[in-house]
C-alpha cells in the first residue's frame, strides 16, 4: 500500500509493541506523516501492593520479584533493603557483595538481551532492503538466523548461572533475606563465577565490541570514540554494526525525550554500606542531572512524586510522595485518561533513568562528551548499554576478588525472630537494568501495611502529569517523522532504544476498597 | 508441514519467557530448530512487524492459519466484572482473545501456574480477579469448565511452577510437535515431569534424615520443620534437573514454596512451617504422622557427628 492522500491529513493511530517487556502500546496523532502527539499506554493492571497487604513482611521477598521475570533480582534487592532501612538492620559486607554480584549478572543479561534481542531486530525490518549496509544486518542480526542473535541467547544464558550458584535459579528465587543472603560463599562457587565472567567477557570483547575491556573503557571522547569504531575490528562487532547503521538511519538525532536523568547509584559498597545513609554509599554513584543547567545534584528521595491526572486511578491533585499516595482503580477508557501507570516527577521535572543516565550521573566521559556534542538520542542510550556491560564486568571481577579474600567472613546477621514483626518505614533504591527502582513500604501490627513500587519504566513510560507536561517517551516521539503508519519501524527504534518494560510498570494501588467502573 | 506455535502472554510477569529462554536440554532455540515448529508468535522474540499480531489472530480466527500448539503464560484476568478489561490487547480483554483462540487449538498449554491455577496474582485478595485456564487454585473450572476438551482431546495441559521449570516447557513442546501420548495427573500436569518430589535430590538431605533442622536461614540444615520448605511435598524437577544447569533453590538455602501447587503462593507466612505441636502440619507425601515421629526420634538418634556439626556442605 502506497501513500495516499489519507495519511496526508491527521489521523490517529493505535500500535502495540512487542519485543519490550510486557504489554505496551501507544496511541500516536500523526499529521502529514509527522507524530503530532502521543499517549502511551499501560494496558495491564495486577494489583501486587493489595496483594501484599496484611502479609509478613518478609513475603515480600517472594511476592515482589513476580513482578517481573526479567528483572526479579533487583525489585529482590529493593525489596530486602526496604525491609533493612524499615528495621535498620546491619548487613554484613559479604552479603552485600552477593547481592551485587548477581544483580550485576542479571543486568549483563538484561542489557545484551535487550540489545541483540529486541533492538537490533528492527533494522533487518523490510523497510531497508535497499539499505547498503542491509546484508550485514541480516546477517548479523536477524532473529534465530543472525550470529549476534544466537551468540546473546547463549551468552546471557550463561551469565545468569553465576545468580543460580548464589541463588539456587534464575528467575524468581529468594535468597536475599533481611540481615543478608541465605547462601555461603565458598572458594567453588567462586571459581565458578569467575569462570562464567571469563567465558562471557572474552565473547564480548570478541564479538561485541572487538576490542579488550580496558581500551574501550578508556575511551573517553566523542573524537576518540568515532576513530575507534573505525577500526577494523571495532567496525565489524556486534557496537560497530549497530553503530554504523543506527547513525546512517539518523537514530543518533532522534528520540531526544526529556534532557533530564535520574540515577538511584548502584551496587551497594560492601565496606561502607548502611541503610538510610545520608551521603551516596554506591559503587557507581547516584543523582540527578539538570538537563538545562548541566548540573547534577545529590539525590533526595524525597523529591519523588506522583500524578495520577491521566492514569486510570482515583484523582487526587498534584503528586504525592509514595508514602502519601492513595491510589484506587478507577477505569475511565473514554475520557482523557489513559493508561495504568501512573506519573513519578522528581523535584517535579519529567526525568529518564536508564544506563545513559547512570553513566553520565556517574561521571563517564565518554557519555558525558557524546551528549554534550549531540543530544541524548537513541543510538546513543544503545551505546550506553552496550558500554555498561563492559563496566559491570569489571565490578563482578572485584566482587568476586573481594569474596575470595573474605570466605570465611558472614554471609548473614540473622535477626533475632522478634525483629520480624515490628512497625517500621522504610525504602530500598536500586539501579535495575532499565534504571531506578524504588520500593517503599510500612509495616504496621506486624503485618506490610502499605507497599509502594515504582520501577525505571514508571519513570521514562509516565503519562501526562498534572501540569500535562508529558512522560520521556512520549516526548521522544513528538515530531518524529513515520515513513509508513501502517509500519512505524521508526517508532520501533527510538521505543525499543529505551528498553521497556511493562510488566513492572502497571501494577500498583492503593488500599483502597472501591473499584468503579464505567465502559 | 511444519505445526504451528503461538505463545500468549496475559496476566503475566514475563518469567515463563524468561524461564525458557534458559532452557538448555534441549534448548528453546533447538526446539524451534529441530521439530519443524513454526513460531508464529512468541512477545519477546516475533520477528513479524509491529501490530502484526493481530494480523495472525485473525488469520487463527478465520480458519486460515491452523493452530497446533497454543501456550498461554499469565493469569487469566477477569476484573473488572468478568469482562476482563484490566487486562486488554487493543481496547479486546485478553479473556476474550483467549476464550476464541483455545477453539481452534489442537493443544493448549498452561506455561507456568498463573496459566495454569492463577498463581500469584490471584493471591488474596485476588485484585483483578485472577482465575487459570481450567482451575481457580484448587477448584476446576476456570476460564474454561472442567470438561472442554482441544482439538486433539486433552484438557488444558498444565505445566505448573512459577516460572515453569526450563526444560519442562521445552521437553513438553517436543512431545507435543510428536504427537506423543501425554499421561496427565490429577491436576492435569504432565506426570512425565511432575512424578518426583523437590526433596529428591536436594543437596541437605543428609540433614533431612538425620532430623538436623535449621532454626534460622542462611544456614547448611533442612528448612522443612521449620523454615516453610515445601520440598517434600511439592512435585517438580528441581533437584532432578538442576536450576540453569547449576542449582536449585534448596540447594541454595531458600526454602521450596510450593510453587507447582494450585494454592501457591500460600495465604500464611512462607518462611515458616505450619506445625502441629512440634511436627509440620504437612508431612511428606503419603506419610503416617505416627510413623513419622517415630522414625525422626531415632534418626535424631542415629545422626552421625559430621552431620550433627554441620561439616557437611550442600
Amino acid at each position: 500500500m502506497g501513500k495516499e492522500n489519507k495519511f496526508m491529513t491527521s489521523q490517529t493511530v493505535r500500535i502495540d509493541l512487542n519485543r519490550v517487556e510486557g504489554d505496551l502500546e501507544f496511541e500516536l496523532d500523526i499529521e502529514n506523516n509527522v507524530i503530532t502527539d502521543a499517549r502511551c499506554i499501560g494496558t495491564l493492571y495486577r494489583g501486587f501492593e493489595q496483594i501484599l497487604l496484611n502479609r509478613a513482611p518478609r513475603d515480600a521477598m517472594v511476592i515482589t520479584p513476580r513482578v517481573c521475570g526479567i528483572c526479579g533480582t533487583a525489585h529482590l534487592y529493593s525489596a530486602v533493603l526496604a525491609l533493612e532501612h524499615a528495621w535498620q538492620l546491619p548487613v554484613p559486607p559479604n552479603a552485600t557483595r552477593i547481592r551485587n554480584l548477581c544483580l550485576m549478572a542479571e543486568g549483563v543479561q538484561n542489557d545484551l538481551r535487550q540489545t541483540f534481542l529486541f533492538f537490533t531486530v528492527d533494522f533487518c525490518d523490510d523497510l531497508y532492503q535497499k539499505h547498503e549496509l542491509y546484508d550485514e544486518v541480516v546477517s548479523a542480526f536477524a532473529p534465530f538466523e543472525g550470529a549476534f542473535h544466537r551468540e546473546t541467547l547463549e551468552f546471557s544464558k550463561k551469565m545468569l548461572e553465576i545468580v543460580a550458584i548464589f541463588g539456587g535459579q534464575w528467575p524468581h528465587s529468594s535468597y536475599m533475606l533481611p540481615g543478608g543472603v541465605v547462601t555461603e560463599p565458598t572458594s567453588q562457587r567462586v571459581i565458578d563465577c569467575l569462570d562464567i565472567v571469563n567465558t562471557v567477557s572474552q565473547w564480548y570483547e570478541q564479538r561485541i565490541i572487538g576490542d579488550t575491556l580496558d581500551n574501550f573503557l578508556a575511551l573517553d571522547s566523542a573524537e576518540a570514540f568515532f576513530t575507534w569504531v573505525e577500526k577494523e575490528k571495532p567496525a565489524h562487532s556486534g557496537l560497530g554494526i549497530l553503530t554504523r547503521f543506527a547513525r546512517s538511519i539518523s537514530l543518533h538525532q532522534r528520540g531526544v525525550g526529556t534532557p533530564h536523568m535520574l540515577s538511584f547509584g548502584a551496587y551497594c559498597d560492601p565496606e561502607t554500606w548502611v541503610a538510610g545513609a545520608q551521603s551516596d554509599q554506591h559503587w557507581v554513584k547516584s543523582g540527578f542531572y539538570n538537563g538545562e543547567t548541566g548540573i547534577i545534584s545529590a539525590l533526595n528521595q524525597n523529591e519523588i512524586t506522583e500524578h495520577v491526572r491521566y492514569s486510570w486511578f482515583q484523582d487526587y491533585e498534584g503528586g504525592k510522595h509514595p508514602w502519601q499516595g492513595e491510589t484506587v482503580p478507577d477505569y475511565q477508557p473514554q475520557t482523557d485518561r489513559y493508561t495504568w501507570a501512573k506519573a513519578p516527577r522528581y523535584a517535579d521535572k519529567v526525568v529518564q533513568t536508564g544506563p545513559l543516565a547512570e553513566l553520565l550521573i556517574d561521571g563517564d566521559a565518554l557519555m558525558n562528551d557524546l551528549l554534550k556534542q549531540e543530544g541524548g538520542n537513541a543510538w546513543l542510550r544503545q551505546c550506553a548499554r552496550i558500554r555498561r556491560v563492559a563496566y559491570t564486568f569489571a565490578h563482578i571481577r572485584r566482587s568476586l576478588e573481594e569474596l575470595l579474600h573474605n570466605l570465611n567472613e558472614p554471609h548473614i546477621i540473622a535477626p533475632s525472630p522478634s525483629v520480624y514483626t515490628q512497625d517500621g518505614e522504610g525504602y530500598g533504591l536500586v539501579t535495575a537494568a532499565r534504571g531506578a527502582l524504588g520500593h517503599w513500604v510500612r509495616i504496621r501490627d506486624g503485618v506490610i501495611d502499605k507497599y509502594q513500587i515504582i520501577t525505571p519504566t514508571a519513570w521514562n513510560a509516565s503519562p501526562k502529569d498534572s501540569q500535562g507536561v508529558r512522560g520521556h517517551w512520549e516526548q521522544s516521539l513528538i515530531g518524529l517523522a513515520v515513513d509508513d503508519p501502517e509500519n512505524p519501524v521508526e517508532i520501533g527504534h527510538v521505543i525499543r532504544s529505551h528498553d521497556p518494560c511493562l510488566v513492572c510498570t502497571v501494577h500498583f494501588v492503593g488500599t483502597g476498597k472501591k473499584i468503579t467502573y464505567r465502559p | 508441514m511444519k505445526k504451528t506455535v503461538l505463545w500468549f502472554q496475559t496476566g503475566a510477569c514475563g518469567g515463563d519467557t524468561m524461564a525458557i529462554l534458559c532452557a538448555d536440554k534441549p534448548s528453546f532455540q533447538s526446539v524451534i530448530d529441530n521439530y519443524n515448529l513454526d513460531l508464529l508468535w512468541h512477545p519477546s522474540l516475533s520477528t513479524i512487524k509491529m501490530g502484526r499480531l493481530d494480523q495472525v489472530l485473525e488469520g487463527i480466527l478465520n480458519d486460515e492459519i491452523p493452530l497446533d500448539i497454543l501456550c498461554v503464560e499469565g493469569s487469566i484476568v477477569t476484573a473488572p466484572s468478568g469482562t476482563g478489561f484490566f487486562d486488554t490487547y487493543k481496547g479486546q480483554s485478553k479473556l476474550h482473545i483467549v476464550e476464541k483462540l483455545v477453539e481452534k487449538a489442537n493443544y493448549v498449554v498452561a506455561m507456568g501456574t498463573c496459566a495454569a491455577f492463577g498463581g500469584v496474582h490471584a493471591a488474596y485478595p485476588n485484585p483483578s480477579d485472577c482465575i487459570g485456564l481450567q482451575f481457580e487454585k484448587t477448584e476446576p473450572n476456570g476460564l474454561l469448565e472442567e470438561e472442554w476438551r482441544s482439538r486433539k482431546g486433552l484438557p488444558v495441559i498444565n505445566v505448573a511452577g512459577c516460572p515453569a521449570h526450563p526444560n519442562t516447557m521445552t521437553r513438553l513442546l517436543v512431545m507435543l510437535a510428536q504427537d506423543i501420548d501425554l499421561s496427565l495427573d490429577y491436576l492435569n500436569r504432565p506426570e512425565e515431569f511432575f512424578n518426583t518430589v523437590v526433596h529428591q535430590g536436594c543437596t541437605r538431605n543428609e540433614y533431612h534424615e538425620y532430623d538436623i533442622e535449621d532454626k534460622e536461614l542462611g544456614g547448611l540444615g533442612c528448612m522443612f520443620f521449620n523454615l516453610g520448605c515445601q520440598g517434600p511435598i511439592t512435585p517438580a524437577i528441581c533437584n532432578k534437573d538442576l536450576w540453569n544447569g547449576r542449582s536449585s533453590k534448596t540447594r541454595a538455602g531458600v526454602p521450596c514454596f510450593g510453587c507447582t501447587s494450585p494454592s501457591f503462593p500460600k495465604d500464611q507466612d512462607l518462611f515458616s512451617t505450619e506445625k502441629i505441636g512440634d511436627i509440620p502440619l504437612n508431612l511428606p507425601l503419603g506419610v503416617e504422622r505416627h510413623k513419622y515421629m517415630a522414625y525422626k526420634s531415632l534418626a535424631r538418634e542415629a545422626a552421625p557427628q559430621r552431620v550433627k556439626k554441620y561439616k557437611m556442605k550442600p
